[in-house]
């Protein structure tokens, strides 16, 4: 998938966040959350601005566009 | 693993098992100069052993974690299900063309319905199947 993404390390970064807490934020199953994590699952873009507020962090900071 | 994870496996299971003891008994049973060899109630009782297994294990899933049971699915999770069923609508129509092209060519109506019901049971075991690959290895 040509999207990447930092939720793993934002989420640690945000006091050890755990996945299950991450899918309760954003309304989806802890399932999603690890597809996502793991370039598996690309997000819809509600869902991608959902992930960045609750990491109260910038989408841009989350998601990235991998050039190949 | 998800609850529509589980859900997709108790049909799976449900299909493959109970359809597929059907379908071996028919095999089994077939003669091709009676051509009538079950009467409706192996059918019947297939239906029933379907319903009791998927209900009696749909319940057991959903006491084990009540609250991801009563969650509405998520965006992946309808996606998934989308993605399979379409595949599962292609198992269909290919069945019931075969089916069809059965009835033209002379077969009788009992195997007919037959092949509409394996038809339908091979939809919905790609449509599980599908999910459960889905689920483990990503949209």
């Amino acid at each position: 998938m040509a999207i990447e993404n930092e939720i793993r390390r934002l989420r640690f970064a945000h006091g050890e966040m755990t996945q299950a807490a991450l899918a309760e934020k954003v309304g989806v199953t802890r399932q999603t959350i690890i597809a996502i994590e793991q370039n598996k699952y690309g997000p819809s873009l509600e869902a991608a601005f959902r992930i960045a507020n609750a990491l109260n962090t910038p989408l841009e900071n989350v998601f990235r566009w991998r050039k190949d | 693993m998800s609850f529509r994870e589980k859900s997709a496996w108790i049909a799976l299971l449900a299909y493959g098992g109970v359809f597929g003891a059907y379908f071996i008994a028919l095999w089994q049973a077939w003669d091709p100069a009676n051509g009538q060899p079950l009467s409706i109630g192996p059918l019947v009782a297939a239906m029933f052993a379907f319903v009791g297994i998927v209900t009696v294990l749909t319940i057991v899933a959903a006491l084990l974690n009540p609250k991801a049971a009563n969650a509405p699915a998520d965006e992946r999770e309808k996606l998934i299900e989308l993605k399979a069923e379409r595949a599962a609508a292609y198992t269909l129509s290919t069945g019931v063309l075969l089916s069809m092209t059965g009835l033209l060519l002379g077969f009788n109506g009992y195997l007919i319905a037959n092949a509409l019901l394996a038809s339908l049971v091979a939809a919905e075991l790609v449509k599980a199947g599908w999910q459960i690959a889905s689920f483990r290895m990503g949209v």
